[in-house]
């Protein structure tokens, strides 16, 4: 049979964000997948550059809107690295609660989503109604919904009451009865077992040679959790377990995502329980000394890497980051491409993509690719200018 | 006299029980439709149009009459242009065969039955006729599954309908609706059975969820459907409603004793109307809960599940009902 391309994007209604998958099709088959993510380049890293620490902190926050917190984190932390100064361990646990109320509301968001992609339009719209309370937990928290802002350089912005926490207990006995309700169904509907058992098979081989993180490598059976193996906040003091599940498939990443929520609600309430008393915040200088640093988090899609490098000024020399779904886009690809017994249909493209958790919006790369001299190659700063001044004469 | 009946004829197949008062009934239908699985969904649905959104399937086929009506410049033209016609042409003669104000319907004749079956796989073939016509790539795989999905539902559907006949030893739609009156509803008995092969065969004849494969918004945008805008795209979704009632008045005739029900006798017209009514909505929402319960299942499953599940059922059910007889 001869093939065709179907191309998923960059518009599409599978997509929120645009990717581009060139799909090589054979009726229903797919064969081979050419996917292209630079619909997306917003310059975040330049822009970071001629910003002085304090402004980077919202704008690394807006790096991901799902995974704020994650950015936050890993940023203050970082920047905190070059200071070499002792954070409060309050705000430490504070950190860690926004972490990781960020992280069930991004499970949600992805359990739903996942539902949606699948043609579960009920299993969607409820998740997301539950993923609702907590939302307005972290506005009562940090004063916002969506971009926090709750962690900064030397601490934590607010505290939180008696009353808030109370609220904070309330809600998660809700969202945990609820999610319990939302696993049981997952595990148990035919349909959705149909759809996602045995599709987009990832084998533990393949994750740890194409470098998968995250939720996608726990699902194919992998320990691996930057929380766990590199405690970062107050981590090394909160008690959790690191889910795996040995199946590597879909099925097995919507299970790894569902129970990591219950060690969410789990890790927040052993965090309100020991929370220790003090200040939430140190002052430090708006101008770090010299240096360099790394940071890793884990954030709700798997390990993200921040780097900065300081030349004694209020502004960051070089800034760098590593999100995590570009870490998982080489996985994807074997994911979706058939070989021998496995086979991926069309219809299992949407969901198999959604699995990775997909946040484009972190991802964008620049990439110059000449088609008639197939070759690739990145540009860097200086040959990019020269080339716009070299285009803009010619106009 | 003549002229009269004439008349009286014309009436009949324009404002009621024919065309308008059945347009009227299947945007009706969509509302409810979109209402119920809203509400099973913990949403609110439709809300602005009219008291309690009850005008919002008129306002959207409005709104798309006044869209712009495009046609891709490698669709073929003349049959890109006609499906939406025939469609909507196609499932308003067939709610002409619906029994509403009398246990026959305006349309009757011996074998009606057949000709009911066979709009239904029409429909079908339309769908594949456009989705090739439009010469999308979502369009063609749309048709394709279209086509594949019928392979599936069409036998234990005509298994189950023409069980139905052979109970009652009638291939015509009133005197099935006829023997109900004077024997107990079909489905009080073997029938049963067909009666849920039916309402399975007729989501997937529906493209409803989990059977709307063809028209997968996730994996192909919207399937056969996808090059189809304003007036053309207007018509396929008033055919689709159209058809819902079709399929649901359809379901009331064979199973739910037609439109009959205790009356007082002189206004037979305005109580049968209303059990019709009261009888297709039941069957709707049966329609619209199954809707609302399940992901969508990939075609080879639906087409595995078709051949594995329903057609041994439906033989099953054509055996028990000469059995019974």
């Amino acid at each position: 049979m001869s093939s065709f391309t179907i191309p998923i994007g960059p518009q599409h209604p599978a997509l929120p964000e645009p990717i581009l998958l060139k799909l090589e099709v054979e009726g229903e088959y797919v064969v081979g997948v050419d996917v292209d993510i630079s619909y997306m380049h917003r310059g975040i890293e330049k822009a970071m550059e001629y910003r002085n620490y304090i402004q980077n902190i919202y704008l690394a926050e807006r790096i991901c809107g799902i995974c704020n917190v994650a950015h936050t984190v890993c940023y203050t932390l970082n920047v905190e690295k070059l200071y070499d100064k002792e954070i409060p361990p309050r705000a430490q646990y504070l950190r860690v609660i926004i972490e990781e109320l960020n992280r069930i509301h991004s499970h949600l968001l992805w359990l739903g989503v996942a539902g949606h992609e699948i043609g579960f339009e009920t299993l969607f719209m409820y998740v997301w109604r539950d993923r609702e309370r907590v939302m307005d937990l972290i506005e009562t928290i940090t004063g916002n919904r969506v971009n926090t802002a709750y962690t900064t350089i030397g601490g934590v912005r607010r505290d939180i009451t008696s009353d808030i926490e109370y609220k904070i207990r309330k809600t998660m006995d809700i969202v945990e009865e609820r999610t319990k309700y939302y696993k049981s169904v997952a595990a148990a509907e035919p349909t959705i077992i149909a759809r996602t058992k045995d599709i987009g098979i990832l084998k533990t081989i393949d994750a740890i040679n194409l470098c998968a993180v995250g939720p996608l490598l726990r699902a194919s059976n992998v320990k691996n959790d930057v929380r766990a193996d590199a405690p970062y906040a107050a981590h090394d003091e909160v008690p959790f377990n690191v889910i795996t599940y040995p199946y590597c498939d879909v099925f097995s990443r919507i299970l790894v995502r569902v129970d990591e929520i219950f060690e969410c609600i789990n890790m927040i309430r052993y965090c309100l329980d020991h929370l220790p008393k003090g200040p939430i915040r140190i002052k430090l200088p708006l101008k770090p000394p010299k240096g360099e640093a790394v940071t890793r988090v884990e954030a709700p899609r798997g390990e993200l890497l921040h780097y900065v490098l300081s030349d004694g000024s209020e502004k960051p020399y070089r800034y760098k980051v590593r999100t995590p779904t570009l870490a998982n886009i080489p996985s994807l690809c074997r994911m979706l491409t058939s070989s021998g017994d496995y086979i991926v249909k069309i219809a299992d493209v949407p969901i198999a993509y959604a699995s990775i958790d997909p946040c484009l919006c972190c991802t964008g790369r620049v990439q110059i690719v000449d088609i008639e001299k197939n070759k690739k190659w990145i540009w860097s700063w200086e040959e990019l200018k020269e080339y716009s001044k070299k285009e803009f004469k010619k106009s | 006299m003549f002229e009269i009946e004439f008349a009286f004829k014309i009436l009949e197949i324009f404002i009621f029980p024919g065309f308008l008062f059945i347009g009227i009934i299947s945007l009706l239908y969509e509302w409810i439709d979109r209402k119920f699985y809203a509400k099973l969904q913990n949403r609110v649905g439709p809300l602005y149009a009219g008291p309690f959104g009850i005008l919002q399937p008129l306002a959207d086929f409005i709104k798309l009459i006044a869209k712009e009506d495009i046609i891709p410049k490698a669709a073929d033209k003349i049959l890109f242009t006609l499906t939406p016609l025939f469609s909507f042409s196609l499932m308003l003669t067939a709610t002409l065969l619906l029994p509403i104000i009398d246990i026959s319907g305006i349309l009757s004749f011996n074998g009606d039955i057949i000709f009911a079956i066979a709009i239904m796989t029409l429909f079908c073939i339309l769908v594949f006729c456009a989705g090739l016509s439009s010469n999308n790539r979502f369009s063609a795989v749309g048709a394709e599954r279209a086509v594949l999905q019928l392979l599936g539902y069409e036998i234990p559907l005509m298994l189950s309908i023409v069980g139905v006949a052979l109970n009652v030893g009638y291939l015509r739609i009133s005197e099935i609706v006829k023997y109900q009156s004077t024997h107990p509803w079909l489905i009080f008995g073997p029938q049963a059975l067909g009666f849920a092969i039916y309402v399975i065969a007729a989501q997937a004849e529906l493209e409803r969820i989990p059977f709307d494969i063809p028209e997968a918004e996730q994996e192909i945008v919207a399937g056969w459907l996808t090059e189809f805008s304003g007036r053309k795209l207007a018509l396929f979704r008033f055919a689709r409603d159209l058809e819902l009632v079709y399929v649901s008045g359809l379901a009331v005739a064979l199973y739910l004793g037609g439109p009959l029900g205790p009356v007082i006798s002189g206004l037979e017209i305005f109580f049968y109307t209303f059990y019709f009514i009261i009888k297709t909505i039941i069957v709707l929402l049966i329609l619209s809960t199954i809707r609302a319960l399940f992901a969508r299942l990939r075609i080879d499953q639906m087409v595995n599940f078709s051949w594995n599940y329903l057609l041994p059922l439906s033989v099953l059910q054509f055996f028990l009902v000469r059995l019974v007889i």
